[in-house]
């Protein structure tokens, strides 16, 4: 795969930590996985992180505070954002805030793909 | 004529007494006769009179010889005379005739006049005896006596005192002749004289007499009022005791020379007001007049105790009238021989009908609620059937659809004739109703937003939990599948994937061992329960939901109903289901009383049960077991949980729960629970916190 583009998994699910960087590994991408959005940020990977996959809610600072975050320090990373919580409500209020999708989790390879692939294109 | 007489016994005896040429036997014997008699001509002549006779007209013999028979006849009273001398004279028959006589000093007096005819050998009749006896006293008496007894009716009919008072003075005018009475009244304050009546003096004279204080120096009646005592000015010329004040020169300026005032006290001898005579000429009270003062003071004390006993019921009336108004509470009450209803004003504005329209329970029934009128029957039942207390709550619906929430309280006893008599008040709820129903509307609304908060919060966890790991699951086996896939294949990375996807099962399945645990059976905590009292607080929680359905509830708990062993709450949660369903069964009944009785007893198996029994669309004996499996409704609102989980309560207290149908309207449904192993009862229990043991009490939601 010539495509190695980095994507960064912020998760605090242990699960999620060690089975999506594997699967995004199989598609081609490289991948960092962090489990808070705190080590994320303090991380050199933030510069070169093409696409993020971000969980919405964590304990400490939460996904979309994250993405607030971002936006205030100007580092344009797609995002897309996953949850265990089958609330829809939070949908529109991400995407409106400029993330490329939001996955409910359990999600398919086929929908993560194409988050992932449309964040590509964004950046 | 001697010789006549003495040949004809018959005669003799009538003409014993005069006869010509024995004028002398006739004044021996009849001056000693304290009446007047005299002998008459047919012509209407004079012939011969007694001493007494002649004294009271003042007249010798031969000066009334010269006058007419009529002479001192009282003018008013002449033709009456006349007529019955006339027809007296055509008939020759004895008569009687009553009229006023002038005495020598010009005073009338009422005699009555007996006529006899005394006749001759041949019949003719000669002469006539006139016996003629004063009865004055006994006219006066008599005209004393209807005079009292016409005011005392006017009194008793309820005229106004003013009226009655102005009579009283003119009939003692009218016995009295030349005097002037007036009647004066103690103002509320007491410090001043109020007009009563004076209908023969000038109303300056009383205006000046009232605008004084009541002090002993503000002429005869603020005396008499202020110091209660008779007050006799004879001559208002030399009396000094009401110069300063000037009373004395008002009186005379206005004519009058003597004033006798007399206090007129009540039953409890409280200074009411005055009676004054008043004369133009001087004088003292003569023993008459004192008899007349007296009688008529009683007579304006009678009228005025009357006068301000009716002002103050009036007024408390108001008051009641205004209370009543005030607290939308009318009153009414029902004798149960006649059927005779009484409602009060605000009775018949809370039922929207004219006040004084005849009560009626068809008129009654125009205006309760049609699902209310089987529990006014009821009432009227167990009124008829018992004396005792009610309350209750009932509807009305009013011609212009509206309705109203009644709450009342009635009491049936006998009153003091031995009778049967309801009486009560009906209090309007309806604002507290609205008010009732939309803070029970808000509290369901907010009970089911709760229930529905939290079985959504529930929801998202639990979500929350599985999805997680499921998560984990989808994503390694895909990457398992992919690694398998690719060529060679990733076995290593396969197996670690799928060795992930077993671990994330695991861990799925440990969330609902979790929730499992937090939400599957448990022992019930186990407490002696008082049955009755956990029935009384379910009672209690319900009654308004059950008062909204209009149901009359009726509780039979067994006074020594032995303590149950379990979970108090959980047999309350089974109480209520069982009461709310029941009240629920009879939502739609309209053609009978929703009644609904709770029981409790301790049951052959010395166990201790409950029931609740109502009169609603009843159970399908072929369908009773399905009732408590979970999910059977037959309720459009219902989620069929209620009947399962009470079955499986009352099962882990090792009891029983079943549905019976009634013989009657509705169904029964009832559980048993063993007791507990102390052989106490709630009641023994609750003595010895000194709490009252209610028995059989009836509650009536909705009616009349």
């Amino acid at each position: 795969m010539v495509n190695r583009s980095l994507v960064a998994v912020v998760d605090d699910d242990e699960s999620v930590r060690e089975s999506l960087p594997d699967l995004l590994r199989e598609f081609g991408f490289a991948v960092e996985a962090f489990s808070s959005a705190e080590d994320f940020l303090a991380s050199e990977v933030v510069g070169r992180t093409k696409c993020l996959i971000l969980d919405v809610k964590m304990p400490g600072m939460s996904g979309p505070a994250l993405q607030q975050e971002l936006l205030r320090r100007r580092w344009t990373i797609p995002i897309v954002f996953i949850t265990a919580h089958a609330d829809e409500g939070i949908r529109p209020h991400v995407l409106e805030a400029g993330a490329v999708d939001c996955l409910f989790k359990p999600f398919s390879e086929t929908a993560l793909l194409g988050a992932v692939t449309t964040a590509l294109r964004a950046s | 004529m001697e010789t006549d007489l003495g040949s004809q016994q018959a005669l003799q005896t009538r003409w014993w007494l005069w006869a010509p040429g024995r004028e002398a036997h006739f004044r021996s014997v009849s001056d000693a006769i304290p009446s007047s008699l005299s002998l008459v001509k047919p012509n209407g002549e004079l012939e011969i009179a007694n001493r007494h006779h002649l004294d009271y007209l003042g007249a010798t013999l031969e000066e009334l010889k010269g006058r007419a028979a009529a002479d001192a006849v009282h003018p008013d009273d002449l033709p009456a005379f006349v007529d019955a001398w006339r027809e007296a004279i055509a008939a020759g028959e004895p008569y009687n005739v009553e009229s006023r006589r002038r005495r020598a000093d010009g005073v009338y007096r009422w005699f009555h006049t007996y006529g006899f005819p005394l006749r001759d050998e041949q019949g003719r009749v000669v002469y006539w005896y006139l016996m003629e006896r004063d009865i004055d006293d006994r006219i006066r008496a008599e005209a004393l006596l209807a005079g009292e007894k016409r005011l005392l009716e006017m009194v008793a009919r309820g005229r106004p005192l003013t009226h009655v008072l102005e009579a009283l003075c003119l009939f003692v005018e009218s016995t009295t002749p030349d005097c002037c009475c007036s009647v004066l009244l103690v103002d509320p304050s007491g410090a001043h004289l109020q007009f009563g009546a004076a209908p023969s003096l000038p109303p300056s004279l009383i205006e000046a007499v009232i605008s004084l204080p009541v002090t002993p120096e503000s002429g005869a009646c603020a005396t008499a009022v202020s110091l209660n005592q008779q007050v006799i000015a004879s001559d208002i010329v030399s009396e000094t005791r009401w110069v300063s004040s000037g009373w004395n020169s008002v009186a005379l300026h206005h004519g009058m020379r003597a004033c006798w005032s007399t206090p007129i006290s009540s039953q409890h001898g409280k200074v009411l007001g005055s009676f004054a005579i008043l004369y133009r000429q001087p004088g003292t009270p003569t023993p008459l007049h004192q008899t007349l003062i007296e009688r008529f003071t009683n007579i304006a004390s009678i009228a005025i105790e009357r006068a301000r006993g009716d002002a103050a019921l009036k007024r408390s009336e108001a008051f009641l009238a205004e209370a009543q108004r005030l607290s939308s509470t009318g009153s009414f009450s029902w004798r149960l021989a006649t059927d005779e209803i009484m409602w009060s004003d605000e009775a018949y504005r809370i039922y929207g009908i004219d006040p004084g329209t005849p009560v009626t329970f068809d008129l009654i029934r125009t205006r309760v609620h049609p699902d209310n009128l089987p529990i006014l029957q009821q009432v009227i039942d167990r009124f008829r059937r018992e004396a005792g207390e009610l309350d209750y709550e009932t509807r009305l619906l009013l011609p212009d659809g509206s309705i109203k929430h009644l709450h009342v309280v009635a009491h049936g006893a006998r009153n003091q004739d031995g009778e049967m008599e309801v009486i009560g008040t009906l209090h309007d709820v309806t604002q507290r109703h609205v008010s009732d129903e939309a803070c029970g509307r808000l509290r369901s609304e907010l009970a089911h937003m709760a229930r529905a908060t939290t079985l959504g919060a529930l929801t998202a966890s639990i979500a929350h939990e599985v999805n997680q790991p499921l998560a984990g699951i989808i994503t390694n086996a895909s990457t398992c599948l992919r690694m398998l896939a690719a060529d060679p294949p990733n076995i290593d990375g396969a197996s670690e994937t799928a060795r992930r996807t077993i671990r994330d099962g695991r861990r799925a399945a440990d969330v609902i061992t979790r929730l499992r645990a937090i939400f599957g059976k448990k022992e019930p905590i186990t407490e002696p329960v008082d049955l009755n009292e956990a029935t009384r607080e379910v009672i209690a929680l319900t009654e308004s939901e059950l008062n909204r359905n209009c149901v009359l509830l009726r509780t039979q708990l067994a006074e020594d109903l032995p303590l149950a062993t379990g979970d108090r709450v959980q047999l309350q949660q089974v109480i209520l289901n069982l009461l709310l369903n029941a009240s629920d069964a009879m939502s739609t009944v309209r053609d009978r009383p929703r009644q609904l009785v709770i029981s409790s007893k301790r049951d052959d198996a010395d166990q201790v049960c409950l029931s609740v029994e109502d009169t609603g669309v009843g159970v399908d004996p072929e369908r009773v077991d399905q009732l408590f499996e979970a999910f059977y409704t037959t309720k459009s609102a219902g989620m069929g949980m209620g009947l399962s989980i009470s079955r499986s309560i009352i099962e882990s207290h090792h009891g029983r729960l079943w549905a019976t149908p009634n013989d009657g309207p509705g169904a029964t449904f009832a559980f048993s629970i063993p007791r507990g192993p102390e052989h106490v009862t709630g009641a023994e229990r609750r003595t010895a916190a000194s709490a009252p043991a209610v028995t059989d009490a009836e509650h009536v939601v909705g009616s009349l």
